[in-house]
C-alpha cells in the first residue's frame, strides 16, 4: 500500500527517506531506466491520446515499487506536487528535498539534486550535464490554481475522437493541457529546463507532477462512477481499453489501460482524495425564456437539465451571438449521448429537434472553437403543445386481463403502462408480435428504479420479464429496440 | 520558398523551403496543427510553439541531445 501525501506536508524524515530512496535507486542505474522508459515511448502514443493518464498511472507505480523496495518501506507513497500551494516559495523546494529553482543559467546548485550530486541521462542514457531548472521563465509564470483544478474536474466524458490534442470536450485533453485552463503541460513548462523534454523525469519533480496528475483522475473517477475510460474499442491502437500500452514492460499488473483504472485496487490511498459533491445542475423549465449563460473560460463546458412530461417533439435551441455547440443526453442519465448539434439554429447557433420520452435530459453546451469565450442563452420548447399540457395518462395494464394493442409511431418514442400488484407472486410482462421491442420495469411505486430490462427473451423478436414482484404499483416502459425504428405490438401481464 | 540557416546555443539550425528543419544535421520530424498554426515535436511533448523557427531554437536549447552540456 502506497501513502502518497501533500510535498509540502512530508516531515523531516519523511523527506530524508525519499530522498535516500531516489537517490539509491540512481545509484543503482534504475532511475535512469525510467527515464529511458520515458524517452523513448512513442511520444504521440503516452500524450496527447487517451492512454495519457493510464500510462503515466502505470509508470509512477512502478517507481513507485522501487522505490518501497529500497527504503525497506512498504507504505512509501510518491508525494504529490499540490499546485496550488507548490509556488518557488513551497518548502518541497527547500534543499531537504527537491532543491530549488536554477541558477542564472538554469543550473540546479541547491539540494540533494544540485549539480556534481546529480547527472541527467539523454535518451540513449548517456550522461548530459547537470539538472536544469527555471520556473516561471518559459511563457507560462503561474501554477494551476485549486479553481482552474476545479474547473476541469467538472468535464466528461473522459475523452472524445479523434483521440488527441483536439479533442473536446475530454477529461483527459483538459488534464493534460491541450483545452483548457492547462494544467499538466503547464507544470511542466513552469518548472522549464529539464522538465521540457522527453527526458523530464530526470528531474525527481516529474514523479510529484504525475502523482498530482494521477490524483485528480482519481478524484474525477470517484466522481464520476458512471464515466469510464475511452475508447473502448476503435481507437488508435495502443489507446483503447484492452490495448497494450506503448513501453510498458510485464509487471505485477498488466500492461493495459484496463489494468491500472482502480487505484484502491493498485493499493494507492491519496491522503486528501475524497469525492466531491455533484454540483447543481440548472434546471431549464420546457417553454420558458430561454436561461443566459456564458462560456468565460476557453473551453469550459456548461450542463443543463431539463424534464420532459411525455412523449413529444421538442427543441432544444442556444440563442445569441456565439457559435455554440450542443449536445444531448437522457432519458434518465446524464452519460447516455442522445445526439449534438453545431450549426442548426440561426447564424451559428446549435439546434436539436427530437422526439423525446417523459424523463430527464442534459444538455452540454460548449463553444465550436476551444479557444473562445462568449455568451449565449439556452431553451427547449415543446412543439405542438400547450403552454400547459395535460398529462397523458398512463394506460393501467390488468393481471392476466386482456392485452393492449399499442404501436411505436415515431423515432425514439416509448410507452409507459403502470399495473398493480396486491399479492407477492411471480409476474410476467412481455409483448407480441412483429415489432423488434424492448422492455424495462420500474418500481414498486415508482417510475424511476429500474427493476429489469430486457430485449429478445419474448418470442422471436419479443421483450419479456418474469419476476418476483411484491406488492405495489409497476411500470413498463416499452421502446423500439433500434432508436429509430418504428412498429405495432401488444402487451400484456400474467401472474405465475 | 525561404531557407534559413542560424547558430543558436551552439547548434546550427537550417530549414529548407520553410519546411525541411534540420539541427546539427539531423532531421527533425515535427507536427504543425493547422487549427491553431502551431508546431511541435516529440523532442518538446509539452509544447506548442508559434513558429518553425521557435520550435527549432527551444529544441537546440532545451533537449539533452542537442544542447551543450552545462557544467
Amino acid at each position: 500500500m502506497a501513502i502518497r501525501k501533500d510535498a509540502n506536508t512530508l516531515t523531516v524524515a519523511e523527506r530524508a527517506e525519499f530522498v535516500a530512496a531516489i537517490v539509491a535507486l540512481k545509484a543503482e542505474g534504475i532511475y535512469d531506466q525510467f527515464v529511458l522508459r520515458h524517452a523513448n515511448a512513442i511520444m504521440s502514443a503516452i500524450h496527447r491520446a487517451p492512454a495519457f493518464l493510464p500510462w503515466h498511472r502505470r509508470f509512477i507505480f512502478d517507481l513507485e515499487l522501487e522505490l518501497q523496495r529500497v527504503s525497506g518501506n512498504p507504505n512509501l507513497g510518491i508525494p504529490y506536487w499540490n499546485w496550488p500551494s507548490g509556488g518557488a516559495n513551497a518548502s518541497m523546494w527547500n534543499d531537504d528535498l527537491l532543491g530549488g529553482d536554477g541558477d542564472a543559467g538554469g543550473v540546479v546548485r541547491t539540494g540533494p539534486f544540485r549539480a556534481g550530486q546529480w547527472t541527467v541521462v539523454n535518451s540513449s542514457g548517456l550522461p548530459a550535464g547537470p539538472l536544469m531548472r527555471a520556473f516561471g521563465q518559459n511563457g507560462l509564470p503561474t501554477l494551476p490554481t485549486q479553481a482552474e483544478i476545479n474547473q476541469v474536474i467538472a468535464v466528461t466524458p473522459y475523452d472524445v475522437p479523434p483521440w488527441n490534442m483536439n479533442s473536446n470536450p475530454s477529461f483527459r485533453n483538459q488534464l493534460e493541457g491541450w483545452v483548457g485552463p492547462n494544467l499538466h503541460n503547464r507544470g511542466h513548462v513552469w518548472v522549464g529546463g529539464s522538465m521540457l523534454p522527453m527526458t523530464s523525469p530526470n528531474d525527481p519533480v516529474f514523479f510529484m507532477h504525475h502523482c498530482m496528475v494521477d490524483k485528480i483522475w482519481h478524484e474525477w473517477q470517484l466522481r464520476f462512477p458512471n464515466q469510464g475510460y475511452l475508447p473502448t474499442s476503435g481507437g488508435p491502437f495502443g489507446q483503447n481499453l484492452t490495448d497494450p500500452m506503448n513501453n510498458t514492460p510485464s509487471g505485477r499488473i498488466g500492461s493495459r489501460p484496463i489494468d491500472v483504472l482502480d487505484s484502491n485496487a493498485l493499493g494507492i490511498i491519496y491522503d486528501g482524495a475524497a469525492p466531491q459533491p455533484q454540483p447543481q445542475i440548472p434546471l431549464i423549465v420546457v417553454g420558458a425564456n430561454p436561461t443566459s449563460a456564458d462560456i468565460g473560460t476557453p473551453g469550459e463546458i456548461d450542463v443543463f437539465r431539463f424534464e420532459v412530461s411525455s412523449f413529444g417533439p421538442h427543441t432544444m435551441y442556444t440563442t445569441g451571438p456565439s457559435d455554440t455547440f450542443m449536445t444531448l443526453f437522457g432519458p434518465n442519465d446524464p452519460n447516455i449521448e442522445v445526439t449534438s448539434d453545431d450549426d442548426a439554429g440561426e447564424n451559428l447557433n446549435s439546434q436539436i429537434t427530437r422526439n423525446l420520452s417523459a424523463g430527464t435530459y442534459y444538455l452540454h453546451i460548449r463553444l465550436y472553437s476551444a479557444s473562445a469565450a462568449g455568451n449565449y442563452a439556452v431553451g427547449v420548447r415543446a412543439a405542438g403543445t400547450s403552454p400547459t399540457p395535460t398529462p397523458t395518462p398512463i394506460p393501467d395494464l390488468v393481471v392476466d386481463g386482456a392485452s393492449i394493442n399499442a404501436a411505436i409511431s415515431a423515432a425514439n418514442e416509448s410507452d409507459v403502462y403502470r399495473f398493480n400488484i396486491t399479492t407477492e407472486d411471480t409476474y410476467t410482462i412481455q409483448t407480441s408480435g412483429t415489432t423488434d421491442t424492448f422492455m424495462s420495469l420500474h418500481g414498486p411505486n415508482s417510475q424511476i428504479p429500474e427493476i429489469a430490462s430486457n430485449d429478445d427473451e419474448g418470442v422471436s423478436f419479443n421483450a419479456r420479464i418474469r419476476r418476483q414482484l411484491p406488492p405495489g404499483e409497476y411500470f413498463v416502459r416499452i421502446r423500439h429496440y433500434s432508436p429509430f425504428g418504428t412498429g405495432p405490438y401488444s402487451i400484456h401481464v400474467t401472474r405465475g | 520558398m525561404a531557407h534559413h540557416k542560424e547558430m543558436f546555443e551552439g547548434c546550427d539550425i537550417e530549414i529548407k523551403d520553410d519546411i525541411n528543419l534540420s539541427i546539427n544535421g539531423k532531421e527533425i520530424h515535427y507536427e504543425h496543427d493547422e487549427a491553431k498554426n502551431k508546431w511541435s515535436s516529440k523532442y518538446l511533448p509539452y509544447t506548442q510553439y508559434d513558429s518553425l523557427l521557435e520550435l527549432a531554437r527551444a529544441i537546440a536549447q532545451h533537449t539533452v541531445e542537442f544542447s551543450n552540456v552545462k557544467k
